[in-house]
């Protein structure tokens, strides 16, 4: 059974098959987006910033701290409109948040007054599905990401992450042909985040959505992503991209960084960052100086 | 209240000790973990009961202490009332009525009058603090003047509505909304403002529409806040009835109070605010339940620090 694009609620409750959602690309071109402070300075996130994803694939953005990274993902959303040049996902330009996209943020962003099952069911409720029908699908996504059995606890009664997890099937359960990931694992220690990240590639494997995942760390972008494009310091543009050739299925994150060829990519694609890094810090600290001397 | 706040912070403190003071002792005695529970339960009901003794001990003191001077005529129970003078007054409202009708009649028309203070003005301080607290438009537009009517002496407003709504409970339970409404309203406006902007732009992300985010997200977050303006919106339902009874009534605690004041006698005085302070109470209660079951979900430790 195929399910069309976004249009998501089938009702069905199995697990195995992989699912096969629309492919859907994601492009910028020329991207701009100005923000103006509470002050009324205006500030260059995002400068002439141009990407290109392709169905189905898991590009890495990488960048040094305030590079404007996370930028790119409300453009992406519509949550934030962009100040020039253009975004379109599936060909078409981005107007709004649109169906079919699905956010993982760094931070929780799951209500805390509402038990795990409710807020997993939040996705399929707001897109007109039934109660009985979200909570079915809900609970069938809690089982997919090993959380069966914590339906009815609060949020707050559960390890970081466990959080992780019930986020991840709520940004799931809506099948999005395109998932946003905000340095989604980066508040948690490193055993727990290399375990979560076996499990995203796992859901990713079944279902392809095409992704963009944002992070500072390198490993981890080269270990899950086909691509990883490499943010300038702010304001962000791409300074590169690298295909990653590893093959698929990748396999234990962990284990994966020892092989020789992740260690060239690594090495390579490092050289790019360590430049942007070293440059974003210099930045901040001759800012604070100039600062201490005014 | 402070009951529950008592086995509430003892539970959440006694949690993780167990586990940490129980390991290094274990080498020591077998079951040590089972005696540290014991021993913690009986520190418990301990406090608990110097807490009760001591409340006990507060109240024999200021009104024994209190019937004792004005019966030695140190102060003058002409002026002071007395503690058993107060209990004859409600003895004697209770069997033969106050002069404007029997005593329930006068507490229920108070209770009335506040009760329905409280619902229009929480019901008002919540839509308006919620619209202005997702407009930024409409609350620079308005926010002058709400500043300026809630500088306004509310006596001041009885009276205006003692005019134009006469003495009936009209004028009353409009005192008591509007009251009710600046303490409710200020509370929801930064509730709303105080929203994590990451649950609003996930509900956003997942497909909510304005009023599913204003619902799902936006009230129930700033529900903290409401809540924990209801506790003082109650109080000040309870004073508009009473101010706009003291303005001109027919019935109605405020003016069972105010006629006593008339006629010099401090006892009904008394009586009529212990009858008030009474409701209050059980109206404080009621408040904490409702409060335990809307923000049920909350951590221990969360609550802990928001009452601190």
């Amino acid at each position: 059974m195929a399910v069309l694009g976004f249009a998501v609620p089938t009702g069905r409750a199995s697990a195995g098959a992989p699912e096969k959602a629309a492919r859907v690309g994601v492009e910028l071109r020329g991207a701009t987006k100005r923000f103006v402070s509470p002050s009324g300075e205006a500030f260059t996130a995002l400068r002439d910033f141009t990407l290109t994803v392709e169905p189905g694939q898991f590009c890495a953005i990488v960048g040094p701290t305030g590079c404007g990274k996370s930028t790119t993902l409300g453009l992406v959303s519509g949550l934030e409109p962009a100040s020039g040049g253009t975004v379109t996902v599936g060909g078409r330009p981005v107007d709004g948040v649109m169906p079919g996209t699905g956010f993982m943020f760094q931070a929780d962003a799951l209500m805390p007054w509402k038990t795990v099952v409710r807020n997993v069911m939040m996705g399929p409720l707001f897109h007109g599905a039934t109660k009985r029908e979200a909570r079915d699908r809900a609970r069938d996504w809690l089982r997919r990401v090993g959380l069966a059995g914590f339906e009815d606890h609060f949020p707050h009664q559960l390890s970081g992450g466990m959080r992780k997890r019930v986020s991840l099937a709520a940004a799931l359960i809506n099948e999005p042909a395109v998932l946003l990931m905000d340095e989604p694992f980066g508040a948690l220690d490193v055993q727990t985040k290399a375990i979560m990240s076996n499990e995203l590639l796992g859901l990713w494997e079944q279902s392809r959505p095409t992704v963009l995942f944002v992070t500072h760390d390198l490993e981890e972008a080269i270990a899950l992503a086909d691509k990883v494009v490499v943010v300038t310091a702010s304001p962000g543009t791409v300074k590169a991209s690298y295909d990653i050739d590893l093959p698929r299925p990748r396999g234990a994150v962990q284990e994966i960084r020892f092989g020789e060829r992740f260690q060239e990519q690594h090495h390579l694609i490092w050289e790019a960052l360590r430049e942007e890094v070293e440059r974003a810090y210099a930045r901040t600290a001759t800012r604070t100086e100039s600062g201490e001397a005014a | 209240m402070s009951w529950s706040s008592i086995t509430r912070a003892g539970r959440a403190a006694d949690l993780p000790e167990p586990a940490a003071a129980g390991s290094p002792a274990a080498g020591d005695h077998i079951g040590s973990e089972a005696e540290i529970a014991a021993a913690e339960e009986r520190r418990r009901r301990r406090r608990r009961l110097i807490v009760w003794g001591a409340r006990v001990v507060t109240f024999v003191v200021v009104f024994g202490g209190w019937q004792l001077l004005t019966d030695a005529k140190i102060v003058d129970p002409f002026f002071w009332g007395k503690p058993s003078g107060i209990v004859s007054t409600i003895r004697d409202w209770v069997d033969h009525g106050t002069e404007f009708g029997s005593l329930w009649q006068q507490v229920w028309t108070t209770m009335k009058e506040a009760l329905l203070g409280f619902v229009y003005g929480v019901i008002a301080g919540v839509v308006v603090g919620v619209l202005l607290g997702q407009s930024r438009l409409l609350s620079d537009v308005l926010s002058p003047y709400i500043k300026v009517v809630n500088a306004i002496p509310r006596i001041v407003v009885g009276t205006l509505f003692t005019v134009a709504f006469g003495i009936g409970t009209t004028s009353k339970v409009t005192l008591a909304a509007v009251l009710v409404f600046f303490g409710v309203f200020f509370n929801a406006y930064q509730g709303v403002r105080e929203v994590d902007r990451n649950l609003i732009d996930n509900a956003r992300v997942l497909g909510a529409s304005r009023l599913e985010v204003t619902r799902h997200v936006v009230l129930p977050s700033a529900m903290t806040w409401i809540i924990a303006s209801l506790h003082i919106a109650f109080g000040f339902a309870i004073i508009g009835a009473v101010v706009g009874e003291v303005l001109g009534a027919q019935h109605g605690l405020g003016l069972v109070i105010y006629t006593s004041m008339n006629t010099f006698r401090p006892d009904g005085v008394f009586a009529g605010m212990f009858i008030i302070a009474a409701i209050a109470l059980v109206a404080e209660g009621l408040i904490t339940a409702l409060e335990k079951r809307i923000l049920g979900w909350r951590p221990p430790a969360q609550s802990e620090s928001a009452a601190a």
